[in-house]
């Protein structure tokens, strides 16, 4: 039971350009996958085909395979996707739904879209926020909360459908820096508490380095790197692929070449 | 989240979910305000000239103070007073074929009877857009989708009715942000007309860019979270509803059919 | 490329006791001194809605002062109007598709240049040089839309710096951008620099305003809460201060105080420290 992608290669709707080519990757469930590379070198494609967006939502053209558990995304129709893998992508404000008056409502969005009973909406809802840690923010209106608590409901959001995989597309780019780290302790607590797989993008790669245990590298819609998140973020070669490495590889790597340490 | 409930039976979502609003015109169901709505509005454009607008007008108020929307409804009423305004004074000075003109300058003829017929036609326009006002601030959107939803209107018209409104301030936010950038670039937004038309690209273009790729993230997000699900949501509380009103909603209906049919044939027509 | 950005002699900015309500009565500035030299570069730090961004848009009079003054080169702002004050002062607004309109990259640069009066000759070189600058020269004739985010960003600075404006305030600059991206923004601010010009930049990326700038101001809820150089800002002394705005000092600087160096704000103050230390 994994997310697997085998031999993908993707193309957009309406363009000749192979945006993804090749690429091998595997998530397990429980463990968190760090995806790093330069702009444009096909993180967010790579994000929107592990999670079936692409093909099922934005069409395009998919070669190879994407697996989630045992279903393959080709076929599958987005409402079933959805409860296998979770998406959150950049932006806080385009991700709620606009219609819920209270935070509350608005993590009953996904649960409520799938018919369930109402009983197990409230479960899920509950067990989104125990998770989550916001049970102080239930009452209030997600148009006025801040770029980081509103991620945080996207989050919760998602979790509600209780997917066995999250994918995260830069969760903290718009977010200030208390913004960013309410998203990364929440990440940190869920990655402890929960047994889902997760594939996170970021350029932050403070973040991943406390966060991911295996860092995959993409350029040009190529992994040309992946291993344990040490040793790829550790990897000479990252500021070539336009990889900003972590502070303490930058500040051991500068020591080391001026002869001193950092004991 | 939840407070004591009776035990052995379900955990059901918090009160302040649950909690169903209170009061004579809140309380109602969201189909029977609609309905008032949409009776209010054709009365003020059929029934008479002046006794249909300002009845309705009447009702309006009322109903706004019974359901404690006044504040916000009084922000709507401010915002249309431009509106209102010019069009007073255009058909006021502009109003063709008036004869009570009391003095000419150049093409401006203020008259009487065309401030008389400005002033008709903004009290039909504020009773009207009142009234729908009204109906929308005293009803909880997600009451109203699920109403919707129930008599069969599909989860995608609904949702884009519910959240359609929710957009504007962001809209108008990203607007803003536009504007700010273009008039720190220059763009003179100040000065003469001539050179504020130039600005018409520059504006829009951002603005209807930024929409495209919105509507493209917001799709994407919907259905991260299964929006395009078949068949009907779960519905979180049940609406109130009665027989009494099922009864005022079929009479409602009927009162739709007989004022145009009033007009018509003459007896609405005569009224002041 | 010399002159990619020529010589100016910057701007003199300064607020004095500005305070700023919005209309809906949110007070984003209280009693706000700030006084930026001409070629100075100053770095705003703080959250969201400490009040960074309403200060910088009182400099091009896209805000006014409710109380208190804003100047300009000296001079009291006073109502002049944005379409003058864009001569002087030039803001790159954090999000390029929020201003993104023209259909190729050419014709977007030159749109602040031709607003200024700028012409013929004189235009074509100054777009040249801007895109030149930030390492589009090879992009005149794409649509800007088919350029990735982080040279959308690029091309937005470009659009700015074609105004050649003595001072240059930059909103965010490195938010969403790669490695390469970060690297094009240093270099550019390091040429404004060189070129004499006043930058003022907002941030939130604390190890990029430690290692470039040479002055932090740090805001809280609308006011300024320290202002000094990255050492002053980031030394241990301040840590309290900065944990109450929720604001890390960037590794060096932690770095530095768990060795007992002093303030090291900066990679290459942390080096420096070391090997001072190991020469005695």
């Amino acid at each position: 039971m994994s997310l697997r992608l085998e031999g993908v290669s993707y193309r957009y709707a309406g363009s000749t350009a192979t945006v993804l080519s090749e690429v091998d990757l595997v998530v397990e469930r429980g463990e968190v996958v760090g995806l790093v590379g330069a702009n444009e070198a096909g993180k967010t494609t790579l994000c929107l085909v592990a999670a079936g967006l692409a093909p099922a939502t934005i069409g395009g053209r998919l070669q190879g395979t994407v697996h989630i558990d045992d279903l393959a995304t080709a076929a599958a129709r987005p409402f079933e996707l959805a409860q296998r893998c979770g998406t959150l992508f950049q932006n806080p404000a385009t991700q709620l739904s606009g219609t819920a008056p209270t935070v509350w409502e608005e993590i009953a969005f996904g649960p409520r879209n799938l018919a369930l009973p109402l009983a197990e909406v409230v479960a899920r809802v509950d067990e989104a926020v125990r998770l989550l840690a916001i049970g102080d923010l239930v009452r209030r209106d997600p148009a006025r909360l801040s770029g980081g608590q509103a991620q945080l409901i996207a989050l919760a959001g998602v979790l509600a459908l209780q997917p066995a995989y999250l994918i995260l597309d830069e969760p903290t780019s718009q977010l200030d820096p208390q913004g960013t780290r309410l998203v990364g302790d929440a990440l940190a607590a869920l990655a402890a508490h929960s047994n889902a797989g997760v594939l996170i993008v970021e350029h932050k790669t403070d973040l991943l380095a406390g966060l991911a245990s295996r860092v995959a590298v993409i350029e040009a819609g190529r992994l040309v790197a992946a291993g344990p998140a040490a040793d790829t973020l550790a990897d000479e070669r990252l500021p070539g692929w336009g990889v900003q490495p972590p502070s303490a590889v930058r500040l051991g790597r500068a020591a080391a070449a001026a002869g001193v340490s950092l004991g | 989240m939840t407070t004591d409930r009776p035990t052995g039976s379900p955990p059901g979502p918090p009160d302040f979910v649950l909690q169903a609003p209170s009061g004579a015109y809140l309380s109602l169901n969201p189909a029977t305000k609609l309905l008032v709505a949409a009776v209010e509005v054709e009365a003020a454009f059929l029934v008479g000239t002046w006794t249909g607008p300002i009845l309705v007008l009447l009702l309006v108020l009322a109903s706004a103070a019974i359901a404690g929307v006044m504040p916000r409804l009084a922000v709507i009423v401010a915002v249309t007073v431009p509106i209102v305004a010019s069009i007073v004074l255009i058909n006021g000075f502009l109003y063709p074929g008036a004869v009570d003109v009391f003095v000419r300058i150049g093409p401006l003829a203020p008259s009487v009877s065309g401030f008389l017929f400005g002033l008709q036609i903004t009290l039909r326009l504020l009773a009207a857009s009142l009234a729908l006002a009204v109906a929308y601030l005293a009803t909880r959107t997600d009451d109203l989708l699920s109403d919707l939803e129930r008599r069969g209107f599909g989860r995608r018209a609904t949702y884009v009715i519910g959240s359609a409104i929710e957009t504007v301030p962001r809209t108008v936010d990203r607007a803003a942000e536009i504007v700010d950038a273009q008039r720190s670039r220059g763009l003179d937004t100040e000065g003469r007309w001539w050179r504020r038309a130039r600005g018409i690209v520059p504006l829009a273009a951002p603005v209807v860019f930024g929409a495209l790729t919105e509507v493209e993230e917001r799709t994407m997000a919907l259905e991260a979270r299964a929006f395009s699900t078949p068949g009907p949501r779960t519905v979180l509380r049940v609406l109130p509803d009665s027989t009494p009103q099922r009864l005022v909603r079929y009479a409602l209906l009927l009162a739709l059919v007989a004022m145009i049919v009033g007009r018509i044939a003459g007896p609405l027509g005569v009224l002041p | 490329m010399a002159d990619a950005i020529a010589p100016s002699s910057g701007l003199a900015l300064a607020t004095e006791g500005l305070g700023f309500v919005y209309p809906d009565g949110t007070r984003a500035l209280e009693g706000v001194d700030l006084r930026i030299a001409a070629g100075e570069q100053v770095a705003l730090i703080g959250q969201n809605g400490s009040g960074k961004s309403t200060l910088v848009r009182h400099f091009d009079g896209l805000l006014r002062a409710t109380t208190g003054r804003v100047l300009v080169g000296g001079e009291p702002v006073g109502q002049r109007h944005v379409a003058d004050l864009a001569h002087l002062v030039g803001i790159v607004f954090q999000n390029p598709d929020r201003q993104i309109f023209a259909g190729r990259v050419r014709a977007e640069v030159a749109f602040g240049p031709r607003n200024l009066g700028m012409q013929g000759g004189e235009l074509d070189e100054r777009v040249t040089a801007a895109l030149q600058a930030v390492g589009l020269a090879g992009s005149e004739g794409v649509n800007p839309y088919d350029l990735g985010y982080s040279r959308r960003k690029l091309l937005g600075m470009a659009s700015v710096l074609a105004m050649a404006t003595p001072a240059v305030v930059l909103d965010e600059p490195t938010t969403g951008q790669d490695a390469r991206g970060v690297a094009r923004v240093r270099e550019i601010v390091a040429r404004l620099a060189a070129a004499g010009r006043t930058v003022v930049t907002i941030s939130h990326d604390m190890t990029f305003v430690a290692e470039v700038f040479p002055r932090l101001v740090v805001m809280r809820a609308g006011r300024v809460i320290l202002d000094g150089p990255p050492a002053e800002v980031f030394a241990e002394a301040n840590w309290p201060t900065l944990a109450t705005t929720y604001l890390d000092p960037p590794l060096a600087a932690r770095e530095g105080t768990r060795l007992g160096l002093g303030a090291t704000p900066s990679e290459a103050s942390l080096i420096a420290a070391l090997r001072a230390r190991r020469a005695t």
